[in-house]
């Protein structure tokens, strides 16, 4: 057997120990990695800054807990940007399995930093099933598909709720998503009631929003971790997207290495293969 | 009856919601719109209870006749009921029932569910790792477009990928964005976007005018 034989059938658990070791090293080892930020984050960043101070804003927490990595730092990166503005922020989540928990614990952990009051400043109307209605229904009334927070305190029962009715008090909405809700937001809300939607998603998922975004329809876009990252320096507070660039640079680094190395052992063993025949 | 009923139901909701499009919301038209819209989430809701009482059911026989893999199917049961009972019970009641932050549901999902997820997708790094360098090899022409553009993005999506290109004279970053992400990429996602739609529209038709009943289990 030909070393390309060899490293044609090498054992995968080895393949795992390199990945393990690539996503280890750079969280002991930090490298001051440059980011450079894509037109699409720049986009996003420019519109949330154009929001009026003090608007009322959604940010929608449409990820499952398997995405956090990458969902999570936008999520926190748009609390940041919009409390800084002094907006208030209404969230939910179209997603059953954990988004308005993961919506509860990260916007009251971001509201402390800004001293933001539950009621006041941000609300969470957690979650409701069949996304279409909820998305379509709150362009009449919000209230009458959210009767009650994700606490079950009435909605009447909460300040900042009084002077929102519908859509046409809402400034923006900054989308978080792992799944299609983000089509729904684009093909319900923006295109029937006219609201700017920002949306930051999956590596994944990105490329199909790219279409969204060159249509209009997304202000602008973060895609997956390094988006997230992006987004972090822009409102100039490195958390944890951009500390995780150094891993997802040397796994990445490390696929294309394995790819290489596997296509040179299937032309080079293949080439050997047929000297041995002739 | 039991065909009738569903089909004369879906074909009015999917009417009133098709016309109320065209009507301003003050009208009695947005009016009923709205009020099926709440209906929509209370149903969705019951699906929600139905799955519940479904998984239940099925677990639950499983555990009962001892069927292969059953400790599994009651820790399922048990993981269910241990959520679902405190995050139901009224936080009035305590602190530990309902979903705010500090409650058993939220402790269970924060600390448990939530890093078992992440972990679980997580994995999949060392499967497109291993995967990649088994499987993805440049044996025609179009595997080998795809093999050099998904390289190239790859570098282009992280900073020492980045950094690399830019060694390249020729700003490389700033034209795959704007031809590979926003041209070849947009194009052929816009096309997917306009089939998928045009063909979710032609088959909501077939359901609201009773053509298309697969939903009610018939052919």
């Amino acid at each position: 057997m030909s070393f390309w034989d060899k490293m044609q059938n090498m054992d995968r658990r080895w393949v795992y120990l390199m990945v393990a070791v690539a996503v280890i090293i750079p969280f002991f080892a930090t490298p001051d990695l440059p980011i450079s930020i894509t037109p699409e984050a720049q986009m996003l960043y420019d519109a949330v800054e154009a929001v009026p101070d003090s608007s009322t804003v959604f940010v929608v927490f449409d990820y499952y807990p398997s995405t956090i990595a990458e969902c999570e730092p936008m999520a926190i990166s748009a609390l940041r940007h919009f409390y800084r503005k002094d907006c208030k922020v209404i969230t939910l989540s179209n997603i059953p399995l954990g988004g308005p928990s993961m919506a509860e614990r990260v916007t009251r952990e971001i509201a402390l930093e800004y001293d933001k009051v539950y009621g006041e400043d941000f609300v969470n109307l957690g979650y409701k099933a069949n996304y279409v209605a909820v998305m379509s229904g709150m362009g009449t009334s919000i209230e009458s598909i959210f009767p009650a927070d994700n606490s079950g305190t009435p909605l009447s029962e909460l300040p900042m709720m009084d002077s929102v009715v519908n859509y046409d008090q809402v400034a923006f909405i900054f989308e978080i998503a792992d799944n299609a809700t983000a089509d729904y937001w684009v093909s319900i809300v923006n295109a029937q009631y006219g609201i700017p939607i920002g949306c930051g998603t999956t590596a994944v998922s990105a490329p199909k929003y790219y279409a969204f975004v060159g249509a209009g329809q997304f202000v602008g876009l973060l895609g997956g971790m390094k988006g997230a990252a992006e987004y972090e320096l822009l409102i100039g507070h490195s958390g944890s997207a951009v500390l995780g660039m150094g891993a997802q640079s040397l796994v990445h680094l490390l696929i294309i290495f394995l790819v290489i190395v596997g296509n040179l052992g299937f032309f080079l063993g293949r080439r050997g293969k047929s000297g041995e025949i002739s | 009856m039991k065909t009738t009923i569903p089909v004369a139901v879906a074909f009015v909701a999917g009417v009133v919601l098709v016309v109320s499009f065209f009507f301003d919301e003050g009208t009695w038209v947005g009016g009923i719109s709205q009020e099926f819209k709440i209906w929509m989430t209370i149903v969705g809701g019951f699906t929600i209870l139905l799955g519940a009482v479904s998984i239940t059911r099925v677990n639950w026989s499983a555990v009962q006749r001892k069927k292969e893999g059953w400790p599994y199917k009651l820790l399922t049961l048990i993981s269910i009921f241990v959520m679902a009972i405190p995050s139901v019970l009224p936080n009035t009641w305590s602190p530990l029932f309902g979903r705010d932050v500090g409650s058993i549901y939220d402790w269970l999902f924060t600390y448990l569910d939530s890093p078992m997820m992440a972990t679980m997708f997580a994995t999949l790094a060392f499967y497109i790792a291993s995967a990649a360098y088994r499987a993805f090899r440049a044996r025609t022409a179009e595997s080998t477009v795809l093999l050099v553009t998904a390289t190239v993005v790859m570098l282009w999506r992280v900073p020492m990928g980045e950094a690399f290109l830019n060694m390249f004279p020729g700003d490389i970053p700033n034209w795959l964005n704007t031809y590979v992400m926003n041209g070849a990429n947009l194009a052929v996602q816009r096309g997917i976007i306009i089939g998928a739609a045009l063909g979710a529209a032609s088959m909501s038709l077939r359901i609201i005018l009773g053509i298309e009943r697969t939903y009610m289990g018939k052919g």
